[in-house]
């Protein structure tokens, strides 16, 4: 795991954090998180029970364009875009048609799309931002930490902002004091509110 | 005659001769699949005859294997069907004992997970019942399985192989009553068993079923069943001809002391008792035909000698 700065599994059970480690890990790497998270702290009670995992994310910038994915061929009259990576294809479809009207959008095939009688630069099309990840990404990281957490605790606290998150998760009603628990996580983490 | 499960692969060029061998030694032909041009078929064979079967299918270039799970049916028991359990490690569990011959049936749980809430119902019981073993593949925590246990296993009398993450020492000491097989440092993950050691531990996790399994063939051998499940398989196949429209992967489902039938309990269950075996005994004679929980199908459970008499 060499992208992440610190990443701990605190438990008392050894056999148990050791498997909860490699659960995170597996997990991290299915949904493609370990490139945004920096420190990353996983505390397990089973016998209360509670889950707790806190960590703070790496500031990500990498919006999406459409020239990260599609090359232009301005012909006359028309665009033809040749698309390489479909992952983009609906939220860049949408916005073509918001933007020019759906009768000028038109896709013959899944890796084609042109464009037609628009008097717009190649070059501004290939500027438009496509997706932001970073907006997703607390969503996919809760995804993640509800398939990690142990199954059955369906009582949970998310709290997300200034690159820092925290997630709690019980099947028992949370306790009180939680938040100055999670507090002495970050704590543990070296990182003071 | 002893029967043995053994597994036969081949071509397909002139495989009806070994289906016929089996049978006129005396076995059955439990599960038959074709594969593009390869044919395997799990079967019941006398002892003494599987080096004839070797010889005579030597020119056909056929493989004869020891199988123990031939004839069986495991349900793997998860402690519900979310991504959490599934499709690792339960499904591979479940994909390693059919690859030896089991039947194997996944049961997912509808509030098995969690500590304190973990629970089973009525209806999860008694499908388990109607299999030969019971696999459960819980969790990585020690304390919890400690503590779920007891609520999961209620109302259970098949035998349980328990899989979870701690050891099998540690698991040895927290169950209590102890059950019948145990299978350490096989809790939850989420990836798939494709390492070595991994795959070794499912290499465990079938010893530890064969054991079991074993230990209840040799209860059964004491009070032996009236009539062999395979020879009814056959029987039902002949007499009750709408079993071969059902479009099921085993239509007749073949355990140590009965057979699963694929077919509405209450359109055929009278017209199965009615199949007459031998000497005019019928299979209500000597089997109860049962509804089971599992759809609308028909659950029979062969009586043993002590009950009836008879041994056909």
């Amino acid at each position: 795991m060499p992208a992440v700065d610190y990443f701990e599994v605190e438990c008392d059970e050894k056999k148990g954090a050791e498997y909860y480690r490699q659960i995170a890990n597996d997990v991290l790497l299915d949904h493609n998180l370990l490139r945004v998270i920096d420190k990353l702290h996983i505390f397990i009670d089973p016998k209360v029970p509670l889950f707790i995992a806190t960590g703070t994310l790496k500031k990500i910038t990498t919006r999406v364009r459409v020239r990260d994915f599609a090359n232009i061929n301005p012909q006359e009259g028309k665009m033809t875009l040749v698309i390489s990576d479909e992952t983009y294809l609906a939220p860049m479809l949408k916005i073509f048609w918001q933007r020019f009207g759906k009768e000028r959008v038109d896709q013959p095939d899944r890796f084609t799309v042109i464009l037609n009688g628009l008097s717009v630069d190649p070059k501004e099309i290939e500027e438009i931002v496509v997706a932001d990840p970073s907006e997703s990404v607390f969503k996919d990281l809760i995804y993640a930490f509800r398939c990690i957490a142990p199954e059955g605790f369906r009582i949970r606290k998310e709290t997300y902002g200034s690159s820092r998150f925290s997630f709690v998760a019980s099947e028992n009603i949370l306790a009180e004091d939680i938040d100055d628990l999670v507090a002495a996580k970050f704590a543990l983490m070296g990182e003071t509110p | 005659m002893m029967l043995v499960p053994v597994t036969y692969k081949g071509g397909i060029y002139q495989h009806d001769v070994v289906t016929d061998l089996i049978e006129d030694l005396g076995g059955y032909v439990v599960q038959k699949h074709v594969l593009a041009q390869e044919v395997v078929l799990q079967c019941f064979v006398p002892k003494d005859d599987i080096e004839l079967i070797r010889e005579i299918s030597r020119p056909l270039f056929g493989e004869v294997t020891d199988s123990p799970l031939v004839g069986t049916e495991i349900a793997i028991v998860s402690p519900s069907l979310e991504i959490h359990h599934l499709p690792h490690p339960s499904c591979d569990i479940a994909e390693y004992t059919r690859r030896l011959g089991a039947k194997s049936n996944m049961v997912g749980m509808a509030r098995g997970v969690g500590k304190r809430i973990a629970a089973i119902n009525d209806e999860e019981r008694d499908v388990i019942n109607e299999h030969d073993i019971a696999v459960m593949a819980l969790g990585n925590f020690e304390h919890c399985i400690e503590y779920k246990m007891p609520n999961l296993r209620r109302g259970i009398d098949v035998p349980i192989v328990l899989c979870g993450g701690p050891d099998k020492e540690a698991l040895q000491k927290i169950v209590d009553p102890p059950v019948e097989g145990y299978v350490g440092n096989v809790g939850r993950f989420m990836h798939r068993t494709k390492e070595a050691d991994e795959l070794g531990k499912l290499d465990e996790i079938i010893a530890e079923i064969t054991r079991v399994l074993e230990k209840k063939r040799e209860e059964i051998a004491k009070d032996p069943l009236s009539v062999a499940p395979a020879r009814l398989m056959n029987l039902i196949r002949e007499k009750v001809p709408a079993i071969l429209d059902v479009t099921s992967p085993t239509p007749l489902t073949v355990q140590m002391t009965g057979l699963r039938v694929k077919l509405p309990y209450d359109t055929f269950a009278p017209a199965i008792r009615k199949v007459e075996i031998e000497d005019g005994i019928t299979i209500g004679d000597i089997a109860e035909v049962l509804p089971s929980r599992m759809r609308d199908y028909i659950l029979i459970r062969v009586r043993p000698f002590s009950e009836t008499n008879v041994v056909i």
